[in-house]
């Protein structure tokens, strides 16, 4: 290089210490080169392998278009897994949400011991799903489990849990209930205890009942706090897998088998890899349309407020 | 029924029902100890023993005998210290760069960060393990780290603290003859401290509880984190013996559960304000 060109990069070079915009890029360089190593690119390469047949001991990547999502329409286990994945989300994220306001409302009031209860219901959140989920495999055990001894000793017949295909999963989401409810409860009351007392104070001169108030005042206020909730537990609900893998390997009869699980399935035990990153994106579209509904959603509250 | 008593009986309610429902939501923490701690022949007694009828450690003794849970522990923590510390580290100064500078493509670079928090691991699993089977890290601590060195989730939050950080503070700093660096590390950093504790606190748990990841790219018994080792533990074909099952649930959660218990307020307070690691 001639000494002409080093100096006009020295002078580059110093140019942008003045504007620093070298220490921006030195700054963001860690992140952005770990993410797009480890992030962006196999975002973009599942995408793409979604269309070969992928041999990865052979090294051999084979292009044929479509035919993995074509396999995906008539596979049957896969339909059954989008189907029990939709009846999980379904299902969880309004009782988890509704039963967290509930719980929000409750401790909205003063009483004693509040923070132990409090603590009490966030604690499912912060233990490991799939050390908790080995617990209640214990407990919907159906000779010794402690749900059927407690039900035997009020007389009610046992229960097959987590044994029945009718009954698998409604027993996995009784127990994501369980485990996402603290989560739901001390975000809503953090939205509670956001809202002004004034506006209740008021409500009460004008005559407005307790029920009045709270369907007039706490719900639409808490409209941002309820979408955040539900999309945010939507998102989660449609990647669940690890209580799945404990309670009931996705059986019995595929009853419970879900997307993430399947896919997990079709990669690392069949080495299926094409069709599971086929099952990826279909995932990802899932995640991308409650994402897309956010923002709508989002547009309509900053007009409305 | 006069006002007092109305007042009383709403108490009664709220009581009963924040109490009925506590009971429900610490039974499976209390079972799990219970069996954990009784005798083979307390664990299927009918009616129930809510207290065993004595106290034994044969279950861990059996937990300890099966499985290497101090290995486990000692991966679950390599891992997270490591992950927990480069994304603190990167998200302080990402977070410093994205608050202070403008510079060509930031909102670019912004957005692709934050586009991450959107494509989970779940997605992108497959061609991230191609990706580690040919730079040779599959079952290595390397592997299990590699979607973790750096958090979208911590750069956005230390973003938004080092915003609220007013800028002749670091004009003065820099007028004092600081060097950039030496700004991040030795002012903001301890400006934005609960920021960073919070981020920690949180980028911890998750990594401590992380199960998809590390199932899929562990193979070696012997890197096992604590929850692979705890699904692994349970032989669907073997005897079922629920004593020492529960006794290694509460090797694997016990001490964190106790990290919890003593602090639990903050904990809870971090989780309100920030939402969660998504």
């Amino acid at each position: 290089m001639s000494s002409h060109g080093r100096g006009s990069i020295r002078k580059l070079v110093a140019r942008w210490h003045a504007r620093r915009i070298f220490h921006a890029y030195l700054f963001i360089a860690p992140v952005v080169v770990l993410f797009g190593i480890f992030r962006v690119a196999p975002s973009i390469q599942t995408l793409l392998y979604s269309f070969y047949k992928v041999e990865l001991l052979r090294g051999r990547f084979t292009f044929i278009g479509l035919e993995n999502f074509q396999a995906l329409l008539t596979d049957e286990i896969f339909r059954r897994a989008t189907m029990n994945t939709l009846t999980y989300v379904v299902a969880i994220v309004p009782i988890s949400a509704f039963l967290g306001l509930v719980l929000a409302v409750l401790f909205n009031a003063e009483f004693r011991l509040k923070e132990v209860f409090k603590a009490i219901y966030f604690a499912p959140m912060v233990t490991s799903t799939v050390a908790a989920a080995m617990v209640w495999w214990w407990m919907y055990n159906p000779q010794f489990g402690i749900f059927n001894v407690l039900l035997r000793l009020v007389g009610i017949p046992d229960q097959p849990w987590l044994m029945s295909s009718r009954m698998a999963l409604p027993s996995v989401i009784i127990f994501s209930v369980w485990k996402t409810l603290g989560y739901n409860m001390i975000i809503y009351l953090a939205g509670l205890q956001a809202i002004p007392p004034q506006f209740y104070e008021a409500a009460t001169i004008d005559g407005a009942s307790a029920f009045g108030r709270f369907r007039r005042i706490t719900i639409p206020l808490l409209a941002p706090t309820t979408t955040f909730i539900l999309i945010y537990n939507s998102i989660l609900a449609f990647q669940v897998f690890d209580q799945v893998f404990v309670l009931t390997g996705g059986g019995p009869a595929n009853s419970t088998n879900v997307v993430v699980l399947d896919l997990y399935r079709q990669a690392f035990e069949r080495y299926n890899f094409g069709y599971a990153a086929a099952e990826a994106m279909v995932l990802f579209l899932f995640i991308m349309g409650i994402t897309v509904l956010q923002y709508v959603y989002s547009q309509r509250y900053e007009v409305s407020y | 029924m006069s006002r007092p008593m109305l007042v009383g009986l709403g108490r009664l309610i709220l009581y009963v029902a924040v109490g009925g429902i506590a009971a429900l939501m610490i039974l499976p923490f209390y079972w799990m100890v219970v069996t954990a701690f009784s005798p083979a022949t307390d664990i299927i007694a009918f009616p129930p023993k809510w207290i065993p009828s004595r106290l034994i450690l044969e279950h861990f003794t059996a937990a300890f005998a099966k499985a290497p849970w101090l290995m486990y522990y000692w991966n679950s923590a390599v891992v997270a210290v490591v992950s927990v510390g480069c994304s603190v580290l990167f998200g302080l100064f990402a977070g410093y760069a994205f608050a202070v500078y403008r510079f060509p493509l930031q909102n670019v670079f912004f957005l692709m960060i934050l586009a991450t928090l959107m494509v989970p691991v779940q997605v992108t699993s497959v061609a991230l393990y191609i990706l580690l089977s040919r730079i040779g890290w599959v079952d290595t601590y390397l592997g299990i780290l590699a979607p973790n060195f750096a958090s979208a989730f911590g750069v956005f939050m230390l973003r938004q603290g080092i915003k609220s950080i007013p800028v002749d503070l670091i004009e003065a700093a820099r007028m004092d003859g600081a060097g950039e660096v030496r700004i991040v590390l030795t002012i903001i950093g301890p400006l934005v401290k609960t920021t960073i504790a919070t981020v920690a606190m949180l980028l911890f748990l998750s990594s401590w509880n992380d199960f998809l990841w590390p199932v899929i790219v562990i193979n070696s018994a012997n890197l096992r984190t604590l929850p692979v080792g705890i699904a692994l533990f349970k032989d669907p074909y073997g005897n079922i013996n629920y004593g020492p099952l529960m006794a290694a649930t509460v090797i694997s959660t016990g001490p964190m559960l106790l990290a919890y218990v003593i602090s639990q307020k903050y904990m809870i307070r971090g989780i309100a304000l920030t939402g969660l690691k998504g």
